[in-house]
């Protein structure tokens, strides 16, 4: 196999802070090579020093057989490199057109005009941004402007895709399309891929990956050679009382996680009837209602290393419990139909919900699909332009003040001071909540305990782990006690480790304090976490219920899901989609197609790939993840739009 | 250097910088509305000095006496008094820089042959503006004094006018001034304010220009293309030149339609010398945004360069040969100075290229010198 890219003993700092700590790595042609891990773990680092953009201070990195040291020797292999550098659409040109932006990257990598039309033509085509053409780039949604940011790195076809971190902050089935046309691309024009990512739940779709953190690489290889690396089972149990249950099985396991009402355990034991047993043993006498055994998911397989590699167990220390006991009924937040216009744009459109107290609701959808608007009426922040709202008892059409005193609210950016002290950040909310110096200290203790922030008191804001960032975050939003907390994505570039961590905040807030949390999220598999869900799309809910229900729901409609594992993953999704099988989608080297009658429609489904030319490895019944929901969903309304909108120009 | 990679970020370029609002307003607006700001502001005649009388006298001498400041341009005539203690409250509250006190039997001293003091008030906050207005006291004073003494030797003596003013002066001063012949600030400030709009606007155009795309992460598509070094700068720039060269035409026909300042020079040699002014600020624009990341830094630092030096070595307020020997030496490390002397030489003195050479020459040094610098800064691979 041809090499693309070898980097040996590869160092990066900058001043004192060492970014890359001796990276070993080595690209072959035409494969799609991941680097995962979370913000700060020396991705980008590596990334831009590949594509020739950043000097390193140790070690080698040798492109197309070029050692590239100098800007000199850069040089000479740019023209064969596609970079997209971080941050959603920011390499963009806001004011240029789509259009005129894909020719300015074009003319830029002297691609001849007559090229440029015809692969302009073919790539708008391909992303549906032909529509778009004469849009300003401001204009686009998050998906578009990926999906433009992608056409622009490769309008000159290069050799090596250099991608940093192109899925963050898009959802999910923005985040599927953008990895079919990927992975059909480099197919079609025979090209390689590196590409980052900080969602652990893509590690599937590289043919190879390089797990890193604290710039250091923890494991690579296939995924599958990951998986070896941390052999195990996971274990899922349902059980009553959950509090109890985590109590008892955290005395013998390290990666307990509770997801809802149930909880995952992960141990060592490979054969899942003895893992199975072996969680019962330990849950000495309470009787589960429910016990299954999978194989282990990459991210499950990445915290077990993380544990293992760092020995970093913090010790939660036994979360602080609430000192007033909460009532855990009654309604924390109800939406009527609230609707909200900008102009003649409806961005929320009769919204309902209900959330309880002690409750875990999880609002999910697309960017632009009318989250924030959402939060931001049910806040006081907003007036909707119609409907009702009750949040902590208060109407939020007239008692927006009430609301704001009643409820905790953390945004994305975590709205932190980063130039104070974790304590002098703490003290400052205390003191804009209007707490007295009792309360604030009292209130001190808990959040630093709650939050697992001793020995950081005074450390600067500006120092600290993402992790212990969000968690002081978290802290600072519930220094008033709210009865209801609105989360706004928190957890993103935070680590498996820290995200767990955070959740395990959020359940204990939830059933032991009784407080009422909404929380937006992108990561499907934090969506798992919620007791409710609420699907939106074009500023509707569009599914609703619990995530075990809302899989049942999409499992009775479009049949069970297999996996498929093919020798030629692109060519075969274009052909079991043409096959009739529309929902089917690519996941790395896997397929995934829902069946409705698994017999007829799995024989059909391989038949159609045998006719032309596939070579069907395995096929496997999986248990349908959120992801799944979501875009089957969110595709199935965009076609139902579409035939809507083919069905008004006929009329 | 490939002209089709240059045009792409020449277009592109050109584009943003007119579809961006606040680039727009910045380009085209913000120089012409910094030189008409200033050029109303920065007037450093003394006219119209406001000021009181009190005529103890009261006679028809004293009357004739103030009357010589009443109708003078130098001085605005704001009443007379009866007390002395409201010339003191009127000078206190600045309704008045300056007040006379006639005394008591100014016209019967005078007529009896001996002299009188009149006593003048200046408000001294200002230095420079009450010496000025101090001269034009005298001046009166004197004219009134010698008319006095014309007078009494055509009287006494039996003389003509003509005879009598001879002898009463001697040697008779005759002042022309040259270049500015009203002597009036604003021809000279006029003009050196191009110089210094320029050099505020291009430099921040510049500046902002190329740290934006630091910020946002665009530079990325540069450094990781095969387009160099030169093509980029070339390219990026090359808008910013043609808008500050549009604003030179536009500063030009601001100071010569709206502040009436004449051009007596060569209009393709102040053409030649403004662009190459214009390489040099967008040169030092260029360095500014190579040392720093945000466009906040930028901003800052670009408006203290652009300011500090020129506000004081310019020669837009002062004159540098009456700096002192280390400010002079500082005056010639920065290009302002040179195209200060190209512009007042260009619209006042009408001088050509022949004797403005010099001044040309260095400023296409500093550009060069400055180009170089940025040439050797800019890296597409940097360290961080």
């Amino acid at each position: 196999m041809d090499t693309i890219v070898t980097v040996s003993g590869f160092v990066k700092r900058y001043k004192k802070h060492l970014a890359v700590d001796g990276v070993d790595l080595t690209v072959h042609k035409g494969e799609i090579y991941g680097l995962i891990g979370p913000d700060g773990s020396g991705k980008s680092s590596l990334m831009k020093a590949i594509a020739g953009v950043l000097t390193y201070d140790k070690g080698s990195v040798e492109v197309f057989g070029t050692l590239v040291d100098s800007e000199r020797a850069a040089e000479r292999v740019k023209q064969r490199i596609g970079f997209l550098p971080q941050g959603l659409g920011l390499n963009l040109y806001p004011d240029l057109s789509v259009e005129e932006n894909i020719d300015f990257f074009a003319r830029l990598r002297l691609v001849p005009e007559r090229d440029l039309r015809e692969r302009k033509t073919r790539l708008l085509a391909m992303t549906h941004l032909d529509k778009f053409r004469e849009r300003a780039m401001k204009k686009l949604s998050g998906g578009m402007k990926q999906k433009l940011g992608l056409i622009c790195t490769l309008i000159h076809e290069p050799e090596l895709a250099i991608l940093d971190e192109p899925t963050t902050g898009v959802d999910p089935v923005s985040r599927r399309d953008f990895w079919s046309i990927l992975a059909a691309l480099i197919q079609e024009k025979g090209m390689t891929a590196l590409v980052s990512t900080a969602y652990m739940d893509e590690a599937e779709r590289f043919h190879r990956l390089s797990f890193l953190s604290g710039g250091k690489v923890l494991a690579s290889g296939t995924p599958t050679e990951v998986q070896a690396l941390a052999p195990g089972s996971m274990v899922t149990v349902e059980a009553t009382p959950q509090v109890e249950v985590i109590a008892r099985l955290k005395k013998s396991f390290r990666q307990v996680e509770s997801l809802g009402p149930l909880v995952h355990v992960f141990t060592d034991r490979v054969d899942q009837a003895a893992a199975k047993l072996e969680i019962e043993t330990a849950l000495a006498g309470l009787t589960p209602s429910a016990v299954r055994a999978d194989k282990p998911e990459l991210e499950d397989v990445f915290v077990a290393l993380l544990l293992r590699s760092a020995e970093r167990k913090e010790s939660p220390g036994g979360l602080p419990t609430s000192t007033a006991a909460h009532g855990h009924d009654g309604l924390a937040i109800e939406a009527q139909g609230l609707i909200r216009d900008f102009g003649s744009f409806r961005a929320v459109d009769r919204v309902s919900f209900r959330v309880k107290q002690g409750e875990i609701f999880g609002l999910l959808g697309a960017n632009g699909a009318g989250k924030t608007t959402v939060i931001k009426m049910l806040n006081g922040i907003l007036s909707p332009t119609e409907g009702a709202g009750l949040v902590a008892g208060a109407d939020m059409k007239t008692a927006g003040g009430t609301i704001k005193q009643r409820i905790g609210y953390m945004s994305q950016a975590f709205s932190l001071y980063m130039d104070l002290t974790v304590e002098e950040n703490i003290r400052l909310f205390a003191g804009i909540y209007g707490l007295d110096t009792g309360a604030m200290n009292k209130r001190f203790q808990w959040i630093v305990g709650m939050a697992g922030l001793s020995g950081y008191e005074s450390s600067l804001t500006s120092r600290l782990p993402m992790g212990v960032r969000q968690r002081l975050a978290l802290g600072c939003a519930l220094v008033h006690s709210p009865r209801v907390l609105f989360l706004d994505e928190p957890t993103s570039g935070v680590d498996p480790i820290g995200r767990r961590r955070f959740w395990e905040i959020l359940s204990k807030l939830a059933r032991e304090d009784g407080v009422a949390i909404l929380i937006t999220t992108h990561y499907m598999r934090e969506a798992e976490h919620c007791d409710h869900l609420a699907l939106m799309y074009a500023g509707r809910i569009v599914a609703e219920g619990a995530p075990a229900d809302m899989k049942r729901h999409v499992e009775q409609e479009a049949g069970r899901l297999f996996e498929v594992v093919v020798d030629q993953p692109g060519l075969a999704l274009a052909h079991v989609q043409q096959a009739g099988f529309r929902g089917a989608a690519l996941f790395g080297t896997k397929l995934h197609v829902f069946c409705r009658d698994p017999v007829r429609d799995k024989a059909c489904a391989c038949r159609a790939l045998e006719e032309s030319g596939v070579r069907v490895m395995s096929v496997n019944e999986r248990s349908l993840s959120l992801e799944d929901v979501f875009v089957y969903h969110a595709m199935a309304l965009e076609q139902a739009e579409q035939a809507a909108g083919r069905h008004v120009v006929a009329a | 250097m490939n002209m089709r990679r240059t045009a792409a970020v020449a277009r592109k370029e050109w584009k943003e910088t007119v579809r961006d609002r606040l680039f727009l307003l910045m380009a085209f607006l913000l120089p012409g509305l910094w030189m008409v700001v200033f050029g109303y502001g920065l007037v450093l005649d003394v006219e119209h000095v406001p000021f009181a009388v009190l005529d103890r006298d009261q006679s028809s001498s004293s009357r004739d006496y103030l009357y010589r400041f009443i109708k003078s341009r130098y001085f605005d005539y704001r009443g007379s008094v009866r007390e002395e203690r409201e010339i003191d409250r009127l000078l206190g509250d600045t309704s008045i820089r300056m007040a006379i006190v006639v005394p008591e039997r100014f016209e019967e001293r005078l007529l009896a042959g001996r002299s009188v003091t009149v006593q003048t008030l200046l408000d001294g906050t200002f230095p420079l503006h009450a010496d000025t207005a101090k001269g034009y006291v005298i001046a009166v004073n004197n004219s009134f004094t010698q008319e006095l003494l014309t007078d009494f030797l055509t009287r006494t003596r039996g003389l003509v006018p003509g005879e009598a003013h001879r002898l009463t002066e001697p040697v008779s001063l005759e002042t022309r001034y040259l270049y500015n012949e009203e002597v009036r600030s604003t021809w000279s400030m006029v003009p050196a304010l191009i110089m210094f709009t320029l050099m505020v606007a291009s430099p921040l155009l510049t500046a902002l220009g190329v740290v934006r795309e630091k910020e946002t992460g665009s530079i990325y598509n540069i450094y990781s293309s095969t387009a160099s070094k030169a093509e980029f700068l070339v390219g990026k720039l090359a808008p910013y030149f043609v808008i500050s060269t549009i604003n030179v035409a536009v500063l030009w026909m601001i100071a010569v339609w709206l502040f009436q300042v004449p051009f007596k020079g060569n209009i393709a040699v102040f053409f030649a010398a403004s662009m190459l002014f214009v390489l040099c600020s967008i040169g030092i624009g260029l360095v500014i945004s190579l040392l720093v990341r945000t466009q906040m830094a930028a901003l800052i630092i670009t408006i203290i360069i652009a300011m500090v030096p020129t506000l004081l070595f310019s020669g837009l307020l002062v004159p540098v040969s009456s700096l002192s020997p280390g400010a002079q030496v500082q005056a010639h490390l920065f290009p302002m100075m040179y195209y200060t002397a190209v512009v007042r030489g260009s619209f006042l003195k009408g001088l050509g290229l022949e004797s403005m050479w010099t001044d040309v020459l260095a400023l296409a040094c500093f550009a060069v010198v400055l180009w170089l610098v940025a040439y050797g800064l800019f890296t597409k691979r940097p360290k961080a």
